[in-house]
């Protein structure tokens, strides 16, 4: 099969989603003809599409986020751009507010069909503003859906689940992930939300693991199965909903888990992920749950400092033999 | 008496005792008796407190004079000791805690390899596997639904609910041997049509129990049991009573093959009146079948084997073939019963009536 | 004022007008008779900007509204009945009691609800006007907020980018004097909350926002700019709430005179007067008006009071639409 970056499989997605329909259009700020997003997601779209459907914005975020409201509840299928994650803070009433109360509020009449993309993730120096990885805010509100495709092909599939439906979807993506390269077919395929994937089998210990995290913990899956140990690695992909029987399941076959996620530990993702499985798997645990996942810091800036804060295969596997 | 264990203190600290007067209650292998206080004066101090043991000539207790200096700091209080010292804590998975409850597995006498010394599932599955003969070894779970499921509750209810009394006949096949080779009609289907003249006859055993009522069914319809891959299936043919042989025994074909491939309608498997089961084929020679909910009866067939029987005097080598009834006894009692597998076995040896 | 307008339309907005007092007031009835749960926040005294606004819209055109939002919605067309019910959080409002007084909605008339964010709605107006614009349907919309509310970000962020891209909205600003209990010259350097649009390069204007006709006026020019595709316009209507900010606002920090001065200027008693002194309409004609609408409320009422609450399971209904 061929092989393309996260990256491509992205614009891919969005590509045949606006060739397929007329009402899908981006917006976000240096998305356009010039720039084609900060990340090249949206390159050459403009291009393609024209300046009208591929829409660069002023700053204001709070205002991208409203417009793309504005206008999924009037029959658009909008696709915001916050060129980082971190910059949802400044549209937060609008997505936790608006975008994901506005059908609930008003009682079932409208829909929302919206996406919002947006890269988070640490490990290129640009310091607090522009690292964090904050998933878990928008799992805490109710009326969004929340996808972390870890691969190129997942990040295709689910983008394209999320652009056709009918619910506001905050699509996190990651820096580190964008130039990786995976398997895509040619042919169209989604992939439906709240459908976990299992990224490796194994017997002894279950990691559940998102984002950029589910490469780390292949990586020490690897070498520790040099070591006897046999690792299976699930990756939800999305996180709302959450597919807590594919989680519940593992668990029950390995007896143990390790929750990796990049974001900070408390009430973070891992959080989460550990109350699933002491709620539904607690009879199955031969280990206490163990977490992986970022101390509670603002991510700094200098190398040495920055890669301290990371979740890393080191952490992994120490966890790991922690349980076993 | 080497010990003994402090009972009940009659006096508190800071009371006044009087020589003779019982103090404290003591508890040995043999007796339980009082202790008198040795000399007047104010209890000052209990040493040893309810509930612990002591061996004899320990000091109890410090009697002092109303006014006599005394100070606490040399004196050392004997306490129960708490389950907490007692019992060591029992540190195990959530799993294995699971494992050893289904398994009645007693967690003090298994031995933890986990993370710090922790027993996990593991160490009670080589337990409960070390254990063995105590406790069985399951090789596989087989986990009881659908059709097995309703079958399990059908055959318990059954057996729960009709008290059964199975009486058993030995027939002389001869007969039936030969309409079998001539016709090629099924054993089964000579019974179906044996058992449904008979039950024209005694319709008391063509009947079910219907709370305080009995009701008799004026339709005969007898059911087949046949064994499928996911369990026991019976198919009804209605009317057993007015169909010909032959009938009867294409009817059976048919159903048993739809019942092998699932296929039979629900009609098809409601209704009936009485059961035959057969598991001749299977060289059983006789056995008790359980009847099929709410009928009233059920007919089991043992296999056609040839025996020396004395025939007026004379040992001759006859199939025979066993017949077995189990009937409700809320319903039908023993001597009509007999009578009805009676008709039955005149019916099979006569075979021509057929 | 001009009244060049035909008789049948200047008595549709008294009517409409009155249909927003008399229901406001019945809200504050049922409210002291614990009928109404929450709080609610009164738009007695500012008819005259929904309803001048709304008689310049078609019924495709859209609105967003704000936490006082009552008048917008039955200015635009919404149903008495079901907006009643919705307050009193009952099954057969508009959204089926999961919103209340201040999230009513209506989406059959282009009314696209009312946010309780104060400044929320600039933004998702601009959405629909951008909708509007790429799926060519020539609808326009128009955005009520108030003065409170231009001082959010969203304000500014929502004109610049309506004005940079020339969308089809028009930002209604009423302003009340008053954002909850602080005056407006205690937090804003400026009177007119119009200038701003200066540094959008739209046009701005200051209207009389207690003259349905004046409002009506600025908004048929500010309609029709955004359907020439020219872009938005900021309408500002200077007009009073009558009540508190909220039911238990008794609103002791506006002075007795303003109050008096307003209630004076009601835009109600105004437009009547109006049509009775050049003949328009004659006394026994607009209290057959006044007639007929307090009976349409008191239907409304009966309606609401009469229905049902929903069922408590379905608070766990409509979080997401299927897909």
């Amino acid at each position: 099969m061929r092989k393309i970056t996260y990256r491509d499989a992205l614009r891919e997605a969005l590509r045949e989603e606006m060739l397929r329909d007329s009402s899908v259009f981006l917006l976000g700020e240096d998305i356009g003809r010039y720039w084609g997003g900060a990340f090249k997601v949206t390159d050459g779209l403009a291009q393609e599409f024209g300046d009208e459907r591929v829409r660069d914005t002023p700053i204001s975020e709070s205002a991208i986020i409203g417009t793309a409201v504005g206008a999924a509840i009037t029959g658009m299928r909008p696709v915001a751009e916050i060129m980082f994650g971190d910059l949802t803070a400044l549209a937060m009433d609008q997505i936790a507010n608006q975008a994901a109360k506005i059908r609930y509020m008003f009682g079932g009449q409208t829909k929302c069909p919206l996406v919002i993309r947006t890269p988070f993730g640490a490990g290129v120096n640009i310091a607090s503003h522009h690292s964090q990885s904050l998933e878990a805010w928008f799992m805490h509100v109710p009326g969004l859906y929340v996808a972390v495709p870890s691969t190129p092909y997942d990040a295709k599939g689910l983008l394209k689940t999320a652009i056709r439906g009918s619910n506001p979807v905050f699509f996190c993506e990651h820096k580190l992930l964008y130039p990786i390269e995976g398997e895509v077919p040619e042919e169209e395929y989604t992939i439906p939300f709240g459908k976990a994937e299992v990224k490796r089998e194994g017997a002894d210990v279950t990691v559940v693991a998102t984002m950029y995290m589910v490469h780390k913990a292949l990586s020490a899956a690897k070498q520790l199965e040099k070591e006897g140990l046999s690792v299976e690695i699930v990756d939800p992909r999305t996180l709302t909903p959450l597919d807590r029987r594919a989680i519940v399941a593992s668990v029950r076959k390995t007896g143990r888990i390790v929750v990796v996620s990049e974001d900070c530990k408390t009430a973070g993702v891992s959080a989460e992920i550990a109350a699933v499985v002491a709620e539904e798997a607690l009879d199955y645990l031969d280990a206490p749950v163990k977490r992986v996942a970022e101390p509670d810091t603002p991510i700094p800036f200098s190398p040495p400092l920055e890669q301290h804060v990371i979740p890393d295969e080191k952490a992994i596997i120490k966890a790991i033999k922690e349980v076993v | 008496m080497k010990e003994g264990t402090v009972g009940k203190w009659y006096k508190k600290e800071g009371e006044a005792v009087e020589k003779g007067e019982p103090l404290v209650e003591v508890i040995s292998e043999k007796a339980t008796y009082d202790v008198e206080a040795p000399s007047s004066g104010v209890l000052r101090k209990i040493l040893v407190r309810e509930g612990v043991d002591v061996p004899v000539n320990k000091v109890l207790a410090i009697i002092t004079g109303p006014d006599e200096a005394f100070t606490e700091a040399e004196v050392r209080v004997e306490t129960p000791e708490t389950a907490a010292e007692t019992e060591e804590r029992i540190v195990a998975s959530p799993a294995a805690k699971r494992l050893a409850r289904e398994h009645d597995v007693d967690l003090s006498l298994v031995k933890g390899t986990g993370p710090e010394g922790r027993i996990v599932e593991d160490d009670v599955r080589k337990f409960i596997d070390d254990a063995s003969g105590a406790i069985p070894k399951v090789k596989e779970t087989i986990l009881l639904s659908g059709f097995r499921k309703v079958s399990a509750e059908r055959v318990a209810a059954s057996f729960r609910t009709a008290p059964h009394s199975t009486i058993a006949m030995e027939v002389n096949a001869s007969k039936t041997a030969e309409l079998h080779q001539s016709t090629q009609v099924s054993y089964s289907a000579i019974l179906v049509k044996a058992v449904a003249e008979a039950l024209t006859e005694h319709p008391r055993i063509n009947s079910t129990l219907d709370g305080d009522r009995i009701k008799l069914f004026e339709d005969v319809n007898v059911g087949v049991a046949v064994a499928t891959e996911n369990g026991l299936v019976v198919p009804v043919i209605r009317n057993a009573d007015k169909k010909p042989l032959e009938e009867i025994d294409s009817a059976i074909r048919e159903l048993t093959e739809k019942a092998r491939q699932e296929k039979l309608a629900k009609e098809e498997v409601s209704g009936g009146t009485f059961t035959v089961t057969n598991l001749g084929m299977h060289e059983v020679d006789f056995f008790t079948p359980i009847i099929n909910p709410p009928e009233a009866g059920i007919l089991g067939v043992g296999r056609i084997v040839e025996k020396p029987v004395a025939v007026e005097g004379k040992i001759e080598i006859v199939p025979m073939m066993m017949l077995t009834l189990s009937y409700d006894h809320r319903v039908v009692d023993g001597a009509p019963a007999a009578d009805f597998l009676r008709r039955v076995k005149e019916i099979v040896e006569k075979a021509s009536e057929i | 004022m001009t009244l060049d307008l035909p008789k049948e339309s200047l008595v549709k907005m008294y009517r409409k007008m009155l249909e927003i007092r008399f229901f406001e007031e019945k809200v504050f009835g049922l409210y002291g008779q614990n009928l109404v749960p929450g709080t609610i926040h009164l738009y007695a005294g500012e008819e005259a900007v929904a309803v001048g606004v709304c008689s310049a819209l078609s019924k495709d055109d859209y609105i967003t509204s704000t936490h006082r939002g009552h008048g917008h919605c039955i200015a635009k067309g919404a149903d008495l009945k079901r907006t009643m019910a919705e307050i009193l959080g009952k099954k057969t409002g508009y959204c089926k009691g999961k919103g209340g007084s201040m999230h009513i909605a209506d989406f059959s008339i282009g009314m696209l609800g009312a946010t309780a964010v104060v400044g929320a709605g600039l933004p998702i107006a601009v959405g629909a006007g951008l909708s509007a614009r790429l799926r060519k349907t020539g609808q326009v919309v128009a955005c009520f907020f108030g003065e409170g509310a231009s001082n959010q970000g969203t304000f500014h962020e929502s004109i610049n980018m309506a004005s940079a891209w020339k969308l089809p909205v028009i930002f209604v600003c009423e302003n009340n004097l008053y954002a909850m209990g602080t005056r407006q010259s205690r937090i804003m350097n400026i009177e007119n909350i119009a200038d701003r649009a200066v540094s959008y390069g739209i046009p701005g204007v200051s209207v009389d926002g207690n003259d349905v006709l004046a409002v009506y006026e600025a908004a048929c020019v500010a309609v029709e700019r955004a359907r020439r595709v020219e872009g938005p316009t900021l309408i500002e209507c200077k007009t009073y709430r009558q009540k508190g900010h909220s039911r238990v606002d008794p609103a002791k920090y506006r002075p007795r005179e303003e109050v008096e001065g307003w209630l004076q200027r009601d835009p109600i008693k105004r437009l009547r007067h109006k049509l009775i002194q050049t003949v328009i309409s004659t006394e026994a004609e607009l209290q057959e008006i006044e007639k007929e609408v307090s009976s349409e409320i008191e239907d409304a009422v009966k309606f609401a009071v009469e229905s049902t609450f929903p069922a408590p399971e379905e608070a766990l209904e409509d979080v997401y639409a299927q897909i």
